[in-house]
């Protein structure tokens, strides 16, 4: 087995992760008698969970980041779910969708469901939660929803969604935030419909009680329409620093830690008692690049820094071999990730060099770049940099906070790169647009190269999923031809837990669901 | 005119309003100053402009400073400190939720500091240049230069982690169970208390040494009284206006200083409120907790200055 850079611990790869998930597999391939030795699920206990971020809100509408998702969806159901695995998805509160024709969703809701306060989920509560998501005014997600032209209840249990024009995402928008179906009686009944600190939902955990960025209770919900959950409750402890985060479970106060690092990862294996576990992730590093102006406006420049990188040392050094060191945006397996151009750049310092020197930059080029101040990020900066340097790719760099960095570089239009994490999104068609859309925020070019868009459009009109797949593996192309971006590993989702919580999955979007979570005597 | 303790309680209260205008002002600054826009961090990751644009005239960003800072004084001075941009909690239920743990380790810390550095101070200065008194120094030296988030981590990795003395992490209302309270507050309390115990030693010996020294002890001991008298009736009493301002100036100190120690150990405390929010930019909730600690410091010293007064009326005059 491999060693990996922290000690004499055994490293955990890729591969023996996957080797993991096919044992996990095999286990249900196993005779009867042996399956009978394995721990059955059971109920009771209070769930001690951690957590290093403090949720903005707890409406879904009004939150903000990721890592809120860690309650949410305790909290919430959404109309269509999805497989934490594969993100393929799934029914939830809705028990079907289909498109009628290319501009029409009409979703089949599930019958006999009640949110927490006791009121019934229906049609009418699906228009209403689409509605105020469209047009509160503390919405953060009006924009996932500009496709909307009309929501109707055509039935009492069936809701249609006309759209201004064909978009293939909207199903995948509907298991994020906005398919987070919030109790409109709850809403109503609070002071100018802010219910960010009193989330009512259908979730298979009732809210009880949140100190701002000290603890959030939930209590497990007695009435859930599906198989009921095995814990009585959860407690989610938030600790901003992510060492002392981690010795909430090495010191036995708490039972799992979430969104963790390699660091922490690397610390909490040498402890016997707990177990530290990684998982891919849709959470990716890369450089956003302004393709519009400056150096980085030649191709040449920017397929020549994607040739200098050697992505599977990055992996090693920056993340100890848990993430993907590829150029890809999505972990391998995924279902969009084109396996065959995952690999389209690989360290060729001659190429990188000939490309400059064709570029008219024969002595090399400065970049200026902006990066995030905290430690695990300059030293990420000082890797990249360092092999960038390789090639006479010189990085000036600037670091800052994070909101700093966005305003700097997307705002201000400061400097030619930004080195960030992104990602995280459950459309792959999304993940694109979001970053290369000349509307999106993070293109700070704010323009698309020759051919973006008919690719752009054809992933939001096909709805044939093997044609849909087809067009963004082109996409996926496309972006690395032109260098769209600089894209140095996949993350990975890290957990650290005491061995008797059981049944944890992070998934790919890091966006637990604990219903099924249960602990060991 | 007032004269005396009562007087000067009521200029130095006279003097608080400028005071707190200066120093909410500054801080104020600062926060406007420092590079990152609030909208950003309340949009959310997947921004849009125009949901960035929105957000800066909904909350008013997009207001020149001056005008910012006035409304949020104006509220201020009619009892509201506003609510988080983020969490939409009032801000003084945020900081009135937090200051009791950070009090608590503060006065702890203070308390375990002044049992053993006033102690180690005396013995230090009545047994000079002995090896027990260049130790003290030594150890005083020692306890300046540590820094406390390092001895608080490995506070916990000998009592917490290896022998389960004392949670790891975590704080426990001093309202609902003040043992348990004390109890989670005991390492970090520990771990602030090593640079206390370390500069009142330092102080204390060499105030005691210079009062020890002055001719009128001298003529104590001429007339024969004790050396315990001498140390006990007049040398501690001379030295308990340096004893107190160093304490007072220890507990400033120490308001800062619980910022780190509460993120080793998850504290929630005030500090944690303050750091957590300025990464944020969270305005109104580093605002609130700048008026609330300026307001510490400021009656912090005045507690100082009454009981200096107390205990030498000359003091009362002087100020």
């Amino acid at each position: 087995m491999a060693r990996n850079l922290f000690g004499n611990t055994p490293d955990i790869t890729r591969r023996s992760l996957l080797a993991g998930t096919v044992a996990a597999g095999g286990m249900a391939l196993l005779p009867a008698k042996a399956r009978a030795q394995a721990p059955q699920p059971r109920s009771g206990g209070t769930l001690r969970a951690v957590m290093p971020f403090n949720p903005a809100a707890l409406d879904p509408l009004t939150g903000r980041n990721n890592p809120d998702f860690n309650v949410l969806f305790m909290l919430f159901d959404a109309l269509i779910g999805f497989d934490p695995a594969t993100l393929e998805l799934q029914p939830m509160l809705a028990t079907s969708w289909k498109f009628t024709d290319p501009k029409t969703l009409v979703l089949e809701l599930r019958q006999g469901v009640e949110f927490h306060d006791g009121t019934p989920f229906n049609a009418e509560a699906v228009v209403f939660h689409l509605q105020r998501s469209m047009t509160y005014e503390r919405s953060n997600i009006k924009s996932d929803l500009a496709v909307i032209d009309k929501t109707e209840a055509t039935g009492p249990y069936q809701v249609s969604i006309k759209l201004k024009y064909p978009d293939a995402t909207l199903p995948a928008v509907l298991s994020d935030r906005a398919g987070c179906i919030v109790s409109p009686a709850s809403v109503k009944a609070a002071a100018g419909g802010n219910v960010d600190r009193a989330p009512v939902g259908t979730g298979p955990f009732k809210f009880v009680e949140w100190q701002d960025n000290t603890v959030i209770k939930l209590v497990k919900n007695a009435n859930y329409w599906g198989d009921k959950p095995y814990l009585d409750g959860i407690e989610m402890r938030i600790v901003n620093e992510f060492n002392t985060a981690v010795r909430t479970v090495t010191a036995g106060e708490a039972d799992i830690v979430l969104n963790m690092s390699a660091q922490q990862m690397a610390v909490a294996r040498r402890d016997p008692k707990v177990a530290a576990e990684a998982s891919p992730s849709m959470i990716y590093y890369t450089s956003f690049l302004n393709y519009g102006d400056g150096p980085l406006k030649d191709v040449r420049v920017r397929q020549a820094m994607n040739w200098a990188l050697d992505r599977p040392v990055l992996n090693q050094v920056l993340w100890g071999g848990l993430g993907g060191g590829h150029c890809s945006m999505f972990p391998t397996g995924f279902w969009a990730n084109d396996p065959t151009t995952e690999n389209f750049y690989t360290k060729d310092l001659d190429k990188a060099k000939a490309l400059l020197k064709e570029a008219g930059l024969a002595n090399g080029v400065e970049i200026q770049t902006f990066t995030w101040a905290d430690q695990a990020a300059v030293q990420r900066q000082e890797v990249v940099s360092a092999q960038l340097a390789e090639a006479g790719i010189r990085l000036k760099v600037t670091p800052a906070q994070p909101a700093q960095t966005m305003q700097y570089f997307l705002t201000e239009k400061k400097g030619h790169m930004l080195l960030t994490p992104t990602g995280g999104l459950p459309d792959p068609a999304t993940t694109y647009d979001r970053q290369f859309s000349a509307t999106a925020y993070r293109n700070a070019a704010k323009i698309e190269l020759p051919g973006y868009r008919e690719l752009m459009d054809a992933s939001m009109n096909e709805f044939d999923n093997a044609k849909r797949k087809a067009v963004l593996y082109k996409m996926q192309r496309f972006v690395l031809e032109n260098a769209l971006h600089l894209p140095q590993f996949t993350s990975a989702g890290i957990i650290v837990r005491s061995p008797k919580v059981q049944s944890f999955a992070f998934g790919l979007l890091q966006r637990p669901r604990f219903h099924k979570v249960w602990m060991q005597a | 005119m007032m004269y005396g303790v009562p007087g000067m309680v009521a200029r130095r209260l006279m003097q608080l309003l400028p005071v707190m205008i200066v120093a909410t002002f500054v801080v104020f600054s600062l926060v406007y100053l420092m590079p990152g826009d609030p909208a950003l961090m309340i949009a959310g990751d997947y921004a849009t402009p125009e949901r960035i644009a929105e957000i800066r005239q909904i909350y008013g960003f997009d207001r020149p400073m001056l005008v910012q800072y006035f409304a949020w004084l104006a509220n201020v001075l009619r009892g509201d400190l506003g609510r988080s941009l983020f969490s939409n909690e009032a801000v003084l239920t945020l900081i009135l939720a937090r200051l009791p743990h950070t009090i608590l380790l503060v006065l702890y810390s203070l308390l375990l500091g002044a049992m053993i550095g006033v102690p180690l101070g005396i013995l230090a200065a009545t047994r000079q240049g002995t090896r027990l008194d260049k130790f003290i120094t030594s150890v005083a030296s020692l306890g300046v230069a540590i820094p406390s988030f390092w001895l608080g981590i490995i506070l916990v990795t000998l009592f917490s982690l290896g022998y389960r003395w004392f949670p790891a992490t975590g704080a426990v209302s001093m309202f609902e169970n003040p043992f348990e309270a004390v109890y989670y507050a005991t390492l970090p309390a520990v771990a602030l208390a090593t640079s206390v115990v370390a500069v009142l030693a330092r102080q204390v010996r060499s105030a005691l040494l210079e009062v020890l020294g002055s001719q009128y002890i001298r003529t104590l001991r001429a007339k024969g009284l004790s050396s315990r008298a001498i140390l006990w009736k007049h040398g501690l009493r001379n030295v308990s206006a340096t004893m107190l301002t160093i304490a007072g100036l220890q507990i400033n100190r120490l308001f800062s200083s619980a910022v780190i120690i509460e993120a080793v150990f998850a504290v929630p405390g005030v500090g944690n409120l303050i750091s957590y929010s300025a990464l944020n930019k969270d305005f109104p909730v580093v605002q609130g907790v700048a008026l609330v600690l300026v307001l510490v410091v400021i009656f912090t010293n005045l507690l100082v200055d009454v009981l200096n007064a107390t205990f030498d009326p000359r003091v009362a005059a002087s100020t």
